[in-house]
């Protein structure tokens, strides 16, 4: 293996005790190497003639082409606000329904709303609002509503917030309610979507919930819940209380979590984003925006 | 002990022993933290709720460990190796060698017990609490007084190039800590840093890539310089090279920080500086890569038989390859795709682990039987850990460069109404496939490293009552 550039070595030896000593050949700065050196020089002094590059005791040079991030943000974001203005003046004018009925206009707040719903709601409703069970957050893309799907409400939820109190009543956990009776109304409240396996304990269970217990004064007469349900044929309190009869669990329909809902009690809460006393993180525009796009995902009423 | 040669004997091969002892267990350590790391963005329940094992407590563990535990142990042994072996003379004080080991490590154990317990400065890089960072600084004194008065008394005119680089990332190391970690102590485990707001980030990023530039480049640079020629038995390529590209090298790193903080609060005048010095330097690097390449080219069909060779010569492609790919991502629009996405995790490995840790292997390889005086125990073995290490690394990068551009194409992806498509959520789910094939590139990885610790102590084992004679 002749080298083709070897020649000597620069006649310098170390560690030659052992093995091969150290030498050093003294090839010539390959072109290639020295000339692209060269350029990466020349680029760079050429980027600083265009740029904003070196200190100087009061400021800094600004470059020919007077660029700065910040104008170019500014321009990158006025270019978006002339896009969006025509149709953001008309989502401010324009109500709810007027909006819906305007296919491009609606288009438009769905993709806004979309975005808004991905920082903030998705974490807990879920990427495209299939809810998330172990946290009991409702799935926003069914048409099974706690306080109502129209757009109205929507808006009203997503502006002041909802809160649900399913109160406890295992004894042990502050209720008035022994094992047993809790055992029965669990089979109660199966049995209404047709999952009890123990006729006799639903029987006593549907007992218990329209009387001690007072299921029905949320829940319903039919434990159809609070939005459809009714309690003695007049309209329920809108407490959010869901509907029994139905597949649709908030928190789990298996026998252990519905005992659980009903011995410990639950709490729900979502926060208000557009409530002057709240944190008010979403502006107006942005809270229509979000309404129109959570009646898109597939329950809307 | 009368049979070797006069100078052999002179040497202080202990302490070199020593630090490669426990450089082999660090990379372990430092690997299989980074397994579980990786592990944990993949499946985040695998934190199991213990503060302790956090992803933000055990990160920092895992780059200190790699870096400073694992580098650091290297870099000290080779060092130690280096200079005596090219200045023919003993280290310039046992005791000083002794102190910078026994230093060092209690470095590493305070490390370990305070980073878990979240005791941290919070920089990156620089975590550890002002009376950590105080004990680095004596340590590296120490280290420094050992080398230079070492190097002073060398029994030889020419200082070797190896010795050059080592000696920058001492100096430069020194610098960059010390000043980087200025702070006011107001308890035993918090302090203030003198800077505040962008300065004191500007600050951090100029040590922190100079952490890269001076720890894991020139010193490395310094290994290579040595074990290269060694184990190839060939001469140095050119020695003009050598000298161009490392006063290229050490005056071009030191301005390039800024390029970790474009479309910041960092003035753009500074942000520029940044990139062009970036760009500038690519071909001092390079100058790294040829040498050694060069060195290597009149030795290829050595590459056949010799796996130390294939890890010199895959772990100057990867120098290559991330030295290229570093100037590239510090242009603002390339940054502003590639910034805070996983493409900076996979260029970090690939330079890390495809660069440093695979010319660690191959100086390991090197010395550990000569410093033991016996034979490898198995050269099959040294070749295993080769593909493992090379098919490792590339599973990884792959991974991160699709994950990452994939990534940053996301957060930039506007719809027909100028509004975001993906939410940042969205990006993460899409991720997750790439993070498992992340873990899988690491796992095969740290097999590789375990390969290498089996055969190295087999290696040693065969020394039998652990005599120190050196292998002529």
């Amino acid at each position: 293996m002749a080298d083709l550039k070897d020649g000597k070595t620069t006649g310098h030896q170390w560690d030659e005790e052992e093995g091969f000593p150290l030498q050093e050949y003294n090839n010539p700065l390959p072109r290639w190497w020295l000339y692209s050196f060269y350029a990466t020089v020349v680029w760079a002094v050429i980027y600083w003639v265009l740029y904003p590059a070196w200190p100087l005791a009061d400021g800094f040079t600004k470059g020919v082409w007077e660029w700065s991030m910040y104008k170019e943000l500014k321009q990158d974001l006025d270019a978006v606000a002339v896009k969006q203005k025509p149709f953001n003046d008309r989502l401010e004018k324009l109500s709810l329904k007027e909006i819906a009925s305007d296919n491009a206009l609606l288009q438009f707040a769905v993709s806004g709303g979309k975005a808004v719903f991905g920082d903030y709601c998705a974490p807990c409703h879920g990427g495209g609002g299939v809810g998330v069970k172990a946290g009991g957050f409702p799935t926003l893309a069914d048409d099974d509503w706690l306080f109502g799907g129209d757009l109205e409400t929507i808006r009203e939820t997503i502006t002041n917030g909802r809160s649900g109190q399913m109160p406890a009543h295992l004894k042990s956990a502050g209720g008035a309610f022994s094992d047993a009776q809790v055992d029965d109304l669990t089979q109660y409240v199966l049995s209404l979507s047709g999952k009890s396996k123990d006729a006799a304990a639903a029987a006593r269970g549907d007992t218990l919930f329209r009387g001690e217990a007072a299921c029905n004064s949320c829940h319903g007469d039919k434990g159809d819940g609070s939005l459809k349900g009714t309690l003695a044929g007049g309209a329920l309190p809108p407490v959010g209380a869901p509907n029994l009869t139905d597949a649709i669990w908030l928190y789990g329909g298996d026998v252990q979590t519905v005992r659980e809902s009903i011995a410990k009690g639950r709490t729900g809460h979502m926060p208000a984003w557009g409530n002057e006393s709240a944190s008010r993180k979403l502006s107006p525009l942005q809270i229509k925006q979000l309404t129109l796009y959570v009646h898109s995902l597939g329950g809307g009423k | 002990m009368g049979q070797q040669p006069i100078q052999q004997h002179l040497y202080d091969y202990e302490i070199v022993k020593k630090f490669s002892a426990v450089a082999v267990i660090y990379s372990i350590v430092g690997f299989l933290v980074g397994v579980i790391l990786a592990l944990q963005l993949a499946f985040p329940d695998l934190n199991m709720n213990i503060p302790y094992i956090t992803f933000g407590r055990l990160r920092p563990l895992h780059t200190s460990a790699v870096i400073f535990a694992f580098g650091g142990s290297v870099l000290f042994a080779t060092s130690y190796y280096v200079v005596q072996r090219t200045c023919k003379v003993r280290l310039f004080s046992d005791f000083l060698s002794s102190f910078t080991f026994w230093g060092w490590n209690l470095v590493v154990v305070l490390v370990v017990i305070t980073y878990p317990l979240g005791i941290t400065q919070g920089k990156e890089y620089a975590e550890p609490i002002w009376p950590i960072d105080l004990l680095i600084t004596v340590v590296w004194v120490a280290y420094f007084i050992n080398f230079v008065g070492t190097l002073l008394r060398r029994k030889v005119e020419h200082i070797y190039v190896a010795n050059w680089f080592y000696l920058a990332f001492i100096l430069a190391v020194a610098m960059l800590h010390i000043v980087n970690n200025l702070a006011i102590p107001v308890s035993l485990t918090d302090s203030y840093p003198i800077f505040a707001g962008v300065q004191d980030a500007m600050v951090q990023w100029w040590y922190g890539h100079n952490a890269v530039g001076f720890f894991l480049t020139a010193a490395f640079l310094g290994l290579m310089y040595y074990f290269v020629p060694k184990q190839a038995e060939r001469p140095v390529y050119s020695y003009r090279l050598s000298v161009v590209h490392f006063w290229a090298l050490s005056f071009l790193y030191i301005w390039a920080g800024p390029h970790h903080l474009h479309y910041t609060a960092l003035p753009d005048w500074a942000s520029t500086l940044g990139a062009t010095f970036s760009i500038m330097l690519l071909l001092p690097s390079w100058g790294g890569m040829i040498n050694g390449i060069m060195t290597l080219s009149g030795a290829w069909h050595k590459l056949r038989t010799d796996p130390i060779l294939r890890f010199c010569f895959v772990s100057l492609s990867f120098y290559g390859m991330s030295t290229f790919e570093g100037p590239m991502m510090s242009i603002k629009t390339v940054n502003a795709l590639s910034h805070y996405t996983d493409w900076t995790i996979g260029h970090v490995h690939s330079g890390t682990l495809g660069w440093v840790a695979m010319i660690s292997f191959a100086a390991l390889y090197h010395m550990v039987p000569r410093l033991w005086g016996v034979t490898i125990y198995s050269t099959r073995l040294i070749n295993f850990h080769f593909w493992l290490s090379t098919v490792g690394v590339v599973i990884y990068i792959v991974a991160m460069w699709i994950s990452g551009i994939m990534q940053g194409l996301m957060w930039r992806q506007y719809d027909a109404f100028g509004n975001l498509s993906y939410s940042f959520a969205e990006s993460v789910a899409a991720m997750h496939p790439y993070y498992i094939i992340r873990s899988i590139g690491g796992v095969v990885f740290l097999v590789g490293a375990l390969v290498m610790a089996y055969n190295l102590v087999m290696t040693v084992r065969q020394s039998g009552n652990g005599s120190q004679r050196v292998a002529a």
